[in-house]
């Protein structure tokens, strides 16, 4: 399997991907159960355009339900996102591992190398796809469920397809910065602009058209689960992909390749400048290392800037005034929906402003965005310092390992207030620049349960570093069991039977007392606190009792 | 005597799995010494540092620094030693010095005009970032970093990897300094150029067994000498064979090499009592290949 270096690659990541599919597969036997026992009379008269923005298809039976809301978008969002970090890995990862130095001893050019990565990206993509097609065709077998005319090979293709455009953006912007971190920030970051967008755009007439600059458009607009394969959809994405991997050819061949991961940020400028030496050597040098978690903050500062200024801008002010744009018909029509199906897509009523935050900012987005923050901050918290081999350095002081689990969760909370106060920021102003006058104690009380929530997934990823001490599966798991405890929080108040066990999720916790409407639930701010405290204790006797990792 | 040790470990184990990094490992580090831990590479050096350091828990045995327990008061351990990981990783995106403050501030009272007086002596250049700087120089920061706060016990895994022969130089008079203050060094290598240099005894590791711990003088006398003895008229080399220490013996004309590791003198009286010898010339003692001659006829006796 070392034969080369597109085997190679594909060792190193075949475990990610069939994980990755195969929960998501598992997720879609699991929605499809609970779908079954739903009568489904209201949704055949939606509107198209309420259909769009929470992705369920016209004419749809039990089948096409479960396709819309579980492989449409958290599939083929999970295999994008596998997509892209093995696209952005593939020249930028080996630089930052200081490896490509190495495989370009070899009697190998750069473009062949590129190739290489990029065949086992796009191959092993496809072997993601496959694995989700199969749960796809299997899963209404298993469930005697009647699928009608749904195209399950056409919306699988789309899915491959729009995953590896992700991945050759991220390799195409790795392979011209040689920033892994930048390669798939940036990626990621146009990824759920683009899936927000074409879910928002079409709601307002002005926008309308406007959702074609999305390369989400090309993949979702046309249903495919419904039309089958949209081949002029699909002909824009590969056209882009063909500029892309030009561009990524051209972008690695051309440039210094990059001997070690540091780069020259406005700070260290100013340090180097006679007039603002001193302030930035307080800010960049002393103040920077007086603390393990001031230090461990500002490892993550651009992930959390960047986050924050998502939260702030976009998911914030920006869903205000748009609120008020939004068609009446839809509003009107938002009031007859039942409660359980707004539950998929975090409870909201439409009708209401609070509601469209509820939907819009807080279900889906805010979640994930203070969870980025967290999970990264926790996940890399002891793992990343030994992967980076520094924990045996660190632990030289005469420091408890127990003080370092605190420090790191000190700086896990900042990060995740920072975040949470961003959101509230962004959601106030954006209440009184759109005039929908939202109560300001009740958004605060969502913001620190979404806080709360964030920190509750970032101590699990912590007690995970420090069981395991390795980054990547401390990042993976967390994620992972997020995706399934938020589904299962969706999904289950749909069946009588199970609608309690969403109890068992904190995700229940978080929304499910309509804190925008009701204001601050302490008790469940109160259970989210506790599993958060509760971890941080699991996580320093767990990191106390094993043997330190020399490397990643 | 007990307050004489440094590093001291009794019965020393480690297994991961099946493999047996370390074994039964016996082994006293004096104040005021030097001690060269030699083993070529994978032999169990840095798995003895990290557990006797508490990164990793030994499977049977323990080990104590300074009289405290390794496990128990490795936080109290941790306020006297400095220590040099192998294979030196640390903060690309710190400078030198910022690296060195943050040690500093979790190590707390350290003096910075100390700082400053290493750097300079190892010529450390403490401004640019970690990652911008070469293994060498980077090398410089972590050394200083176990400097730093004039510990009683200094711990180094292959400390002076990618260091230029100057500094080197520089290094090894600064870790002779510490041992003559009566602080002792613990230097793990597989250079044993660079152990005979500076230190005062040996200990010799392979498999995770310690198979030999001698003063650096007695390893000497060990030392297997090249001799080459040139002759007024040709002779037959035979009759130095049966010598005790003389080995591989060539003869070439009035020319005969041979390996020795016995006596000088009993062969010197041999030598000039039959034959009339011209000139001898000895090769320095090749510790190296020495040390290599002496591990394989460890090895056939484990």
């Amino acid at each position: 399997m070392l034969a080369n270096v597109a085997t190679k690659n594909v060792l190193d990541r075949w475990k990610g991907i069939l994980i990755g599919a195969g929960s998501i597969g598992l997720l879609l036997l699991m929605g499809m159960s609970v779908y079954r026992n739903v009568d489904l009379g209201l949704y055949t008269s939606m509107p198209a355009a309420m259909r769009s923005l929470v992705g369920i298809a016209e004419d749809t039976d039990v089948g096409g339900l479960a396709y819309g809301a579980i492989y449409a978008s958290y599939g083929a969002l999970t295999l994008a996102a596998l997509s892209l970090s093995m696209g952005s890995a593939s020249i930028a990862g080996e630089e930052r591992n200081g490896t490509l130095g190495l495989l370009l001893g070899n009697p190998k050019s750069r473009t062949s190398i590129l190739v290489s990565k990029a065949t086992s990206m796009v191959g092993l993509t496809a072997v993601g796809t496959l694995v989700l097609l199969a749960f796809g065709l299997l899963s209404p077998a298993l469930l005697n469920v009647e699928l009608g005319d749904m195209h399950i090979t056409a919306l699988a293709f789309h899915m491959f397809v729009i995953s590896i455009f992700h991945g050759f953006l991220a390799m195409a912007i790795g392979a011209w910065t040689g920033k892994n971190g930048l390669a798939s920030g940036v990626t990621a970051g146009i990824m759920t602009i683009s899936f927000i967008g074409v879910g928002l755009f079409p709601l307002i007439d002005a926008l309308k058209e406007w959702a074609r600059i999305f390369p989400w458009y090309y993949y979702s607009n046309s249903e495919p689960a419904l039309n089958g394969v949209d081949w002029g959809g699909i002909a824009v994405l590969i056209a882009a992909m063909v500029v892309l991997a030009v561009a990524a050819v051209v972008g690695v061949n051309r440039r210094d390749l990059r001997g070690q991961t540091t780069g020259v940020s406005l700070i260290d400028r100013l340090r180097t400048h006679p007039i603002t030496k001193k302030v930035a050597d307080r800010l960049a040098g002393s103040a920077r290392v007086s603390h393990i978690w001031i230090k461990t903050l500002t490892e993550h500062q651009g992930l959390i800037i960047v986050v924050a200024y998502i939260e702030f801008f976009i998911m914030g002010i920006l869903i205000g005034p748009t609120y008020t744009f939004i068609d009446e018909f839809l509003l009107d029509f938002a009031d007859a929906l039942p409660e359980a199906m707004l539950a998929l897509f975090g409870g909201g009523d439409l009708s209401t402003a609070e509601g469209f935050y509820q939907v819009e900012t807080f279900g889906m987005m805010a979640p994930i965005a203070v969870m980025v923050v967290t999970i990264a901050i926790g996940a890399r918290a002891l793992a990343g310092e030994e992967a980076n081999r520094t924990m045996g350095i660190l632990l030289a002081n005469p420091i408890k390992r127990s003080k370092i689990v605190y420090e790191k969760t000190v700086s896990m909370i900042v990060g995740g207030v920072i975040i949470g106060f961003a959101t509230f920021a962004g959601v106030a102003l954006g209440s009184v620049i759109g005039g929908l006058g939202m109560d300001m104690g009740n958004i605060a009380a969502t913001c620190l349960l979404l806080t709360l929530l964030g920190l509750v997934f970032g101590s699990f990823a912590l007690a995970l570093s420090a069981a395991t001490g390795k980054p990547r599966l401390s990042i993976f798991g967390s994620i992972g069991i997020a995706i399934v405890l938020f589904v299962i929080n969706a999904f289950l108040p749909f069946s009588d039977s199970l609608a309690g066990l969403a109890k068992a999720t904190p995700f229940y916790y978080y929304l499910t007392g309509d804190p925008l409407i009701n204001g601050m639930q302490w008790g469940h701010g109160a259970i989210l606190t506790g599993i958060f405290v509760g971890l941080i204790a699991l996580s320093v006797v767990l990191f106390q009792r094993r043997d330190l990792r020399q490397t990643g | 005597m007990t307050d004489q040790i440094a590093i001291r470990a009794e019965g020393l184990t480690k297994h991961y799995g099946e493999v047996e990094a370390l074994v039964d490992l016996d082994l006293d580090v004096r104040r005021g010494e030097i001690f060269g831990f030699l083993g070529p590479n994978g032999a169990g050096k840095t798995t003895m540092i990290r557990t006797i350091l508490d990164e990793i828990r030994p499977t049977a045995g323990k080990a104590s620094i300074l009289g405290m327990d390794s496990h128990q008061q490795s936080v109290e351990i941790r306020r006297h030693i400095g220590y040099v990981p192998g294979d030196l990783a640390m903060y690309p995106n710190l400078t030198g010095r910022d690296t060195l403050t943050y040690f500093a501030n979790l190590r707390g009272g350290v003096d910075w005009s100390y700082i400053d007086q290493l750097a300079g002596r190892l010529d450390a250049d403490l401004s640019k970032k970690v990652g911008d700087l070469s293994s060498g120089n980077r090398q410089k920061v972590g050394l200083i970093q176990a400097f730093m706060n004039r510990p009683d016990v200094l711990i180094m895994d292959e400390p002076s990897s990618g260091l230029d022969p100057l500094v080197q130089r520089e290094f090894q008079k600064m870790l002779r300094e510490v041992a003559a203050e009566g602080r002792a060094v613990f230097l793990s290598s597989h250079t044993l150029s660079e152990v005979q240099r500076v230190a005062d005894r040996v200990g010799i590791i392979r498999h995770g067994r310690l198979i030999a711990v001698e003063a650096v003088a007695d390893l000497r006398s060990k030392a297997i000498r090249k001799i080459s003895v040139y002759f007024d008229a040709p002779v037959d080399g035979a009759v130095l064979e049966g010598l005790p220490g003389v080995r591989a013996v060539t003869t070439e004309n009035d020319h005969v090499t041979l390996s020795f590791d016995g006596q000088m003198e009993t062969l010197l009286k041999v030598v000039t009592q039959q034959f009339h010898v011209m000139d001898i010339t000895t090769q320095e003692a090749d510790l190296e290949e020495i040390f290599l001659t002496y591990y394989r006829d460890e090895e056939v006796n484990v």
